[in-house]
């Protein structure tokens, strides 16, 4: 190769030649690095691997938009290529310039304009048909706010029948094989809510409510994350989507609805429950919890708050993500048992919620020993006068590490 | 080296320093030691200035420098700019320690006297020729200069012009307009029927009603506005402890109400006061089926649409349990909502962003008609 580019081009150095030869090899391999980049498997987030029928029609029409405008990239570009070799500027005199050629120009109007219009049609057509949300059989509203999302389900109908409304934060559960009607909204600033392999990104805007039609085909974990930059934390704003089937949709719904129990009398989690209505239900809400004197314990985070709520953590284990998905609640190990069981196991592993062996304490503790450190938020009284002293996420409460053990020991009753 | 202006530019600098120094030694505070400091460092500056130029002086032996010093060159024509550019950086300066509105006031006045300086000089240089020079500056600066004079003279007019709206009242603003159409009209028809009329007249005649103008839309500004009556709410008169959404009376708040366009984009739920007396719902999705419970968010603004289909003007009206007084902030008082009244076949949106779940009321949140006693809904808030 470099013989026959010293015969074509004299003035050309050896060197020079050696020099290219170089910087092809490295473009070689940054190109292959890329490619293999594309072979992970640990992609939780694969627009190329859809898991119900909107991410289907989504990936249906992808594919050849992908081919039609990978096959003009790579003709145009090795056009660009060819001309650049050979017709660069070597001191040869400028060649005739013509002008004027109507059936080449009509020509390259009119291909480009029938490629976007071959493109435009399947494109308008699968918007339309995304968009269609009459089908859906099950209501699940998120609001996302800085930097999490609550998930609830009114009563309803729906989702075989919801008798009371649940809330949960973080992941959002769903029967498979039931077009569910996700209804958005955002507390705070916009946000964008989207789960590659079931859905396109939609996002969701205070003040207005935006809808999503979402449908599962197996059981099993399908993650997402915040699409539109909503301030500091938002690379980790993350979400989940849990499909079960209908049985063990069932059964979540249960746990869920499940009464409050107290913990037994004179142990850790007791005292948990003391340092809870004392330090945390100032914002976060447990349904059923009593004070000493019998009253409901309410949160009012709307005060605490310039989003207006924190995460109901009512039956905190039965989820296995916390702090707006952004850590596992689960040890790496019992993580891997749930999200890479067969559907058929899937459900019932994930039910089993968080136990104190498979608790990923580290992260856990952390968190609670000081969030702002975890995980970047606002809650920085003294630089929070745009919103009145409220913050923007959670802040450090300073708690002693007796505290806790405590609490930790709190939360794991609460499934 | 050193010239006659330029030592005794420097002898003042010197002077000034050992005065700044003094002072800040002699006596309390900064700004005498400020002022002389800031006298010293002007004059070395024109002192350097005299010294490049040696006193604009050329020496009888340097026969080049007639053509080339600066001292030679074409000195410049009388210019405001200068002026105007001091007067911005005065402004400035002035507006750092005193309002944001006066720094930039004077950042525009340093922008815009800057360029126009800046083409002024640049067209001065164009050529030898005065007039072909101002030509050359007009060409550049004019395109700029006019529809900003003019957008910043329809400002000002606009701005007196509401200034004296708002001093006036109601009645009076009328009849000052009313007037002053009639002046204006009146003027027209004049001049349009008297075409010698020296058009020296006519621009004096509308430059004493402008300044006239603008002299009255400063005295209305100075002396602020008129006393506006703010309506009342139906929100305003709840918190104020009047029992609105219990009643089935009208009040001010009723005959002004502004919510009767519906958010219908973002609608959470429709209740229609049915002719039977009972409230239906629809809400989007797979509502329970003949429920008698809506749910709505917490702590999120939920839009709900009132639809009445009685034959008599109604509200809906939403009791969240009770809240703290406004007054002492510790006596429970009722906590309610409402639309203003609906006329027949009329609709009207009502916004709320709930703070508490409605397990905290004992007896939960509801949705009802007063006046109406088979019209009541549950809320439930998570």
């Amino acid at each position: 190769m470099s013989n026959s580019l010293l015969k074509r081009h004299p003035l050309r150095s050896a060197s020079t030649v050696t020099n290219m030869s170089r910087r092809a090899r490295i473009g070689l391999v940054a190109g292959l690095g890329v490619l293999v980049a594309g072979c992970a498997q640990d992609a939780p987030q694969d627009t190329w691997d859809p898991a119900g029928p909107n991410a289907q029609k989504i990936h249906n029409l992808q594919w050849p938009v992908f081919a039609i405008a990978g096959v003009v990239g790579v003709i145009v570009l090795t056009f660009i290529g060819i001309i650049i070799v050979r017709f660069r500027d070597r001191g040869q005199a400028i060649p005739e310039q013509t002008h004027g050629k109507p059936a080449l120009e009509i020509g390259l109007t009119i291909l480009p304009a029938l490629i976007l219009i071959g493109v435009a049609i399947p494109t308008v057509g699968t918007l339309m048909a995304l968009n269609e949300t009459n089908d859906t059989e099950c209501i699940v509203n998120v609001t996302g706010q800085q930097w999490w999302w609550e998930v609830d389900y009114a009563q309803q109908d729906g989702c075989g029948g919801i008798a009371e409304p649940i809330v949960t934060s973080g992941q959002m559960i769903i029967p498979i094989n039931t077009p569910v009607l996700v209804r958005g909204t955002s507390r705070d600033v916009i946000h964008s809510w989207w789960i590659p392999r079931l859905n396109g990104k939609k996002d969701m805007v205070p003040g207005r409510v935006h809808t999503v039609r979402l449908e599962a085909d197996e059981p099993g974990t399908y993650a997402g994350q915040c699409t539109e930059f909503c301030g500091l934390s938002h690379a980790n704003m993350r979400m989940e989507v849990i499909a079960l089937t209908a049985d063990d949709f069932e059964a979540w719904k249960a746990q869920q609805l499940a009464p409050y129990e107290a913990p037994a009398a004179d142990t850790l989690a007791a005292a948990g429950e003391s340092t809870f209505i004392a330090q945390c239900s100032r914002c976060h809400q447990v349904n059923g919890l009593e004070d000493a004197d019998g009253e409901p314990v309410i949160a009012r985070p709307d005060l605490q708050v310039f989003s207006g709520a924190a995460p109901n953590l009512s039956y905190f284990t039965t989820r296995n993500t916390f702090a707006g998905a952004s850590f596992d609640l689960l040890s790496d190990e019992c993580r891997a048992d749930v999200w890479d069981s067969d559907p058929a196991t899937f459900g019932e592993k994930y039910l089993e919620g968080v136990s104190a062996d498979c608790l990923n304490s580290v992260d856990l503790r952390e968190w609670l020993r000081n969030a702002p450190a975890k995980k970047p938020m606002y809650t920085d009284a003294e630089k929070l006068e745009q919103t009145d002293g409220l913050v923007r996420g959670m802040p450090n409460l300073a708690l002693s590490e007796d505290q806790i053990d405590e609490l930790i020991a709190y939360l794991l009753e609460r499934k | 080296m050193f010239t006659t202006g330029s030592k005794f530019l420097i002898g003042a600098a010197v002077l000034a320093t050992v005065s700044a120094i003094a002072y800040g030694v002699a006596q309390d505070g900064v700004m005498g030691t400020v002022g002389l400091a800031s006298a010293a460092v002007a004059l070395a500056f024109l002192a350097g200035i005299n010294i490049y130029t040696r006193d604009s002086n050329i020496w009888d032996d340097e026969i080049s420098s007639v053509e080339t010093a600066p001292a030679a060159s074409r000195p410049p024509a009388n210019s405001i700019w200068p002026m105007a550019f001091a007067l911005g950086a005065a402004v400035v300066t002035v507006g750092l320690v005193t309002y944001q509105a006066v720094f930039i006031i004077g950042v525009i006045l340093l922008l815009a006297s800057g360029a126009e300086w800046t083409a002024e000089a640049w067209a001065e240089r164009a050529s030898a020729d005065a007039a072909h020079n101002a030509k050359v500056r007009s060409r550049i600066a004019n395109p700029l200069e006019f529809p900003l004079a003019a957008a910043i003279g329809i400002g000002i007019i606009v701005y007196s012009f509401s200034r004296i709206m708002l001093w006036l009242s109601k009645t009076n603003t009328v009849i000052a307009f009313a007037v002053l159409g009639v002046i204006i009209l009146t003027a027209a028809f004049f001049l349009a029927y008297r075409p010698g009329l020296k058009s020296r007249a006519a621009v004096g005649a509308i430059g004493v009603g402008v300044l006239a103008l603008v002299a009255g839309g400063a005295a209305a500004g100075l002396d602020g506005e008129r006393d506006i009556h703010e309506h009342e709410t139906t929100a305003g008169l709840s918190e104020e402890g009047v029992d609105i959404c219990l009643s089935t009376e009208e009040f001010e708040a009723d005959e002004k109400a502004s919510q009767s366009v519906a958010a219908s984009a973002n609608v959470a739920a429709e209740i229609t006061l049915e002719e039977s007396g009972t409230l239906s719902l629809n809400v989007v999705g797979p509502l329970t089926e003949g429920s008698n419970a809506i749910t709505l968010p917490r702590s999120n603004p939920n839009n709900v649409i009132f639809i009445n289909e009685s034959d008599e003007e109604r509200r809906l009206s939403v009791d969240l349990g009770t809240r703290a007084s406004e007054e002492d902030g510790e006596d429970e008082v009722p906590f309610l909502m409402c639309t203003a009244l609906v006329d027949p076949g009329g609709r009207q949106n009502i916004t709320l962003t709930i703070g508490a779940p409605s397990f905290a009321s004992p007896d939960g949140y509801s949705f009802f008609v007063p006046g109406v006693e088979s019209a009541r809904v549950e809320l439930v808030v998570p």
